[in-house]
């Protein structure tokens, strides 16, 4: 790799949009993950034909090129293990179009989802992926990690709103995959291929997606559980009943105590919540929703249930449930919330084993961890949370982390659910992926010979996430 | 006292930042951030800084100073926080830090021109943070205490306070973002500028932009810095320029902490007294107050005063 020529890159994408200052490349140089590294330069596109400029220049160098959105990944996706040049991508902040008749919108990489939805909601449609940071998260970065959230459960991820794309290949080359038409049936759905890339083909520059009505009508339900496993297994009851939650979300009683004091929710401390919802066009059929899901949630001892079609009091919660994430850093003074075993999915039938499997696993190893997530679509979280000063944390971090996965391949899981691989799971991804990382290793390389896209991440991240790079917190 | 030794006024934060789960959510509050968005802008950004500062990643530097002075104290981040950092002590003491350490810092606390300055002493009796004093003859501001709320830019008569890095806050930047939104041929249905105060509430895109249907393509939401830095000749120039009409959202009177509230208020009853002069309608100006964390209201507000204006048409 040659050194960057800031001087270039002032030249293709001018002056105000290049940083080079060691101050802005320590803070590009980590998002929400534990880890962090140092960038050669930042730089900012506005439009496509700078973007072009810009990889043919850092194809010819052979320097390594990470896009990044807002950096709220939770894996170290964007976090430069090998150096290079940061593709801040807000500058390409445009929602581009807006196509009630044929049912999509185009926007710019760097928009961000609830600026998209806010858009949207005037023509009664809102994009469906919904994740908790999307507030902060931008369409570019969901697309790369194909994101899902709340809302998965009935109305799917990113991959499934995804229509077309357009793409900068690392020789500069501005391809377009997808159709904006809803059926495309020839071909390899390479626009698929682009989601859940985690920027190692090429540059997204465009997006165009799907969106669906905003329903009616929404009603919230919450139900307590007095056992973890009872909550689990009404998940999977109601998921292989046929059920149509639009949000089942389990919550135990860890992130339930730091929801509270994060934002005094006044959820009910008991060992596990359901959050539930049903949503539609008509009131009849949300309640007929609503009490199919209650008798199964009963069926597992839930007691309590309480439900409103009150849109105030919904939004509380979920907004209470949105900041899940940073609230957990308060459930103990001494201990901080790290991204470590942030997500994982599993088949319903699993969901109770699993989060029982992750208290099981924090206690052997002497950490705290908390079970919550997007459940009825499969998706588990955990957060560990530890006193991350001290060196001993870690090591048990990392046996956790292992465990944890080791358990998830083996009930039949996956790696990610939703927040991506990054360079904190590339040890559990690889291990599930053996058998297609050279396939996935050659399509790679048909992109991007020279392997200058977000390099040693995914299935050529590191097995060792805690030496693979400076971690964000020190430890004595 | 070595560099290293005064960092220590930062040691006793190290738990705290290691709380920042560095999730970004702060982003969408911060007034700065929107204007700039880049990252070292950010609450986050800027959190990560000191973070590298204390692990020795980052020297302190003016470049890192100023950063950290770079702030309309609006406390929104603080208050977003789910993680419960308390990012306005941590700011306050890395800034003492900078201070004692002799950086030059501009940032956005508001600065007195000595040449212009007429020693009426306004802007120190008005000052809500006891943030200006006079001494040795000359005006000097607590660089601590100062809110950047731009009281003084207000009370001076002689124009001599500035806050250098507005952050498309001070009136030549405002005039700018009216003249891009009200004569925009792209958007023919521009009527109305609505000021908000930065403290108060205001929705609308963070970051994106949305150039062929904004939300609503007939008003502008312009952020003010504290609402009673709105002169009245930004509000003379913005009708001007062709504006139907204007308002302006402040926080209620008990609610607000710089005492801009009072003072917008009785401006604009002054200058509405001037309209009204020149047979231009009042309820062309009107001023409404929007609490903390209610964009409910400032919505309904804009709403119900655009459609006031869309019956007044345009001025002639």
């Amino acid at each position: 790799m040659s050194s960057v020529n800031i001087e270039k890159l002032k030249e293709i994408v001018g002056e105000n949009n290049v940083l080079h200052n060691r101050a802005d490349l320590y803070v590009y140089g980590s998002d929400s993950s534990v880890h962090e590294a140092m960038p050669d330069a930042i730089v900012r596109p506005e439009n496509i034909e700078q973007v072009q400029g810009l990889m043919r220049y850092a194809n010819s160098e052979k320097i390594p090129v990470i896009p990044r959105g807002s950096g709220s990944g939770m894996c170290g996706q964007v976090v430069p293990i090998k150096g290079g040049i940061i593709l801040d991508m807000k500058g390409m902040n445009r929602i581009l179009e807006i196509n009630p008749q044929d049912g999509y919108c185009r926007v710019e990489p760097g928009v961000v989802d609830d600026d998209l939805n806010r858009a949207l909601k005037p023509f009664g449609v809102f994009y469906p992926p919904t994740p908790a940071s999307s507030c902060a998260a931008t369409i570019g970065g969901e697309i790369a990690n194909n994101a899902s959230g709340g809302r998965s459960v009935k109305y799917g991820a990113a991959r499934d709103a995804i229509l077309a794309v357009k793409v900068v290949m690392p020789n500069g080359e501005l391809l377009s995959f997808g159709s904006t038409t809803r059926v495309a049936a020839s071909g390899y759905p390479l626009e698929r291929l682009i989601v859940g890339s985690e920027g190692t083909l090429a540059v997204i520059v465009e997006a165009c997606m799907r969106f669906v009505p905003i329903p009616k009508l929404r009603c919230l339900g919450i139900a307590k559980f007095n056992k973890l496993s009872d909550a689990g297994n009404a998940i999977s009851e109601i998921m292989g009943s046929g059920c149509q939650p639009s949000m089942l979300e389990l919550i135990d009683k860890i992130a339930i105590v730091a929801a509270n004091k994060a934002a005094n929710l006044g959820l009910p401390e008991v060992e596990a919540i359901l959050l539930f919802e049903a949503d539609g066009m008509s009131k009849e059929v949300i309640d007929l929703e609503m009490a199919k899901i209650q008798t199964k949630c009963e069926k597992h001892n839930c007691f309590g249930i309480e439900s409103s079609y009150e849109e105030k009091e919904r939004a509380r919660i979920w907004a209470g449930r949105a900041k899940l994430f940073p609230a957990l850093s308060k459930y103990d003074e001494r201990l901080a919330s790290t991204s470590l075993a942030d997500d994982m999915a599993v088949p319903f039938s699993k969901m109770a084993e699993c989060a029982d499997k992750i208290h099981e696993i924090a206690e052997r190893n002497g950490l705290v961890m908390t079970a919550y997530g997007h459940c009825g679509a499969g998706c588990m979280h955990t957060k560990i949370l530890m006193d991350t000063e001290q060196h001993i944390s870690w090591d048990a971090a990392r046996r956790a982390v292992e465990e944890i996965y080791d358990f998830v391949r083996s009930v039949g899981g996956t790696t990610s659910a939703e927040h991506g691989i990054g360079l904190s799971k590339a040890q559990a991804f690889r291990k599930e992926k053996a058998a297609s990382l050279d396939l996935m290793r050659a399509i790679k390389k048909a992109f991007d010979p020279n392997n200058i896209m977000n390099p040693g991440k995914l299935m050529d991240g590191p097995d060792n996430w805690v030496e693979a790079t400076t971690l964000r917190y020190q430890s004595q | 006292m070595t560099e290293n030794a005064k960092l220590e006024i930062l040691e006793k934060w190290k738990g705290a930042l290691n709380k920042c789960i560095r999730c970004g959510y702060c982003y969408e509050h911060c007034p700065i951030y929107k204007s700039t968005r880049w990252e070292i802008d950010s609450p986050r950004g800027k959190l990560i800084l000191l973070y590298g500062m204390l692990s020795g990643e980052v020297e302190p530097s003016d470049y890192v100073a100023n950063k950290i002075f770079e702030c309309f104290h609006c406390n929104r981040c603080q208050k977003a926080c789910s993680s419960g950092v308390p990012i306005q002590d941590v700011y306050n003491d890395a800034r003492a830090f900078f201070l004692d350490s002799g950086f030059d810092i501009v940032g956005t606390t508001s600065m007195t021109d000595h040449e212009v300055c007429a020693r009426c002493l306004n802007c120190v009796r008005m000052c809500k943070h006891e943030a200006r004093s006079f001494v040795d003859g000359k005006i000097v501001t607590d660089r601590l205490k100062c809110q950047s709320c731009g009281g003084c830019l207000d009370i001076c008569p002689e124009k001599g306070v500035s806050i250098t890095c507005g952050f498309g806050t001070n009136p030549n930047e405002l005039i700018k973002q009216v003249d891009s939104f009200l004569n925009n041929p792209a958007n023919p249905d521009a009527k109305a500028v609505v000021f908000s105060c930065g403290y108060s509430s205001y929705p609308g895109l963070q970051t994106s932009r949305y150039d062929k249907f904004e939300i609503s393509k007939e008003y502008q939401i312009l952020v003010t810095a504290c609402s009673g830095r709105l002169k009245s000749h930004t509000v003379l120039e913005t009708l001007e320029r062709g504006a139907w009409g204007v308002l302006i959202c402040c926080c209620p009177e008990d609610e607000c902490e710089h005492g801009g509230s009072p003072r917008v208020k009785a401006r604009m009853k002054a200058l509405t007294s001037t309209l009204e002069r020149i047979d231009i309608d009042p309820k062309r100006l009107q001023v409404v107050e929007v609490p903390q964390g209610n964009p409910g209201k400032f919505t309904e507000s804009a709403n119900s005063f655009i459609k006031e204006i869309r019956t007044l048409g345009p001025i002639v």
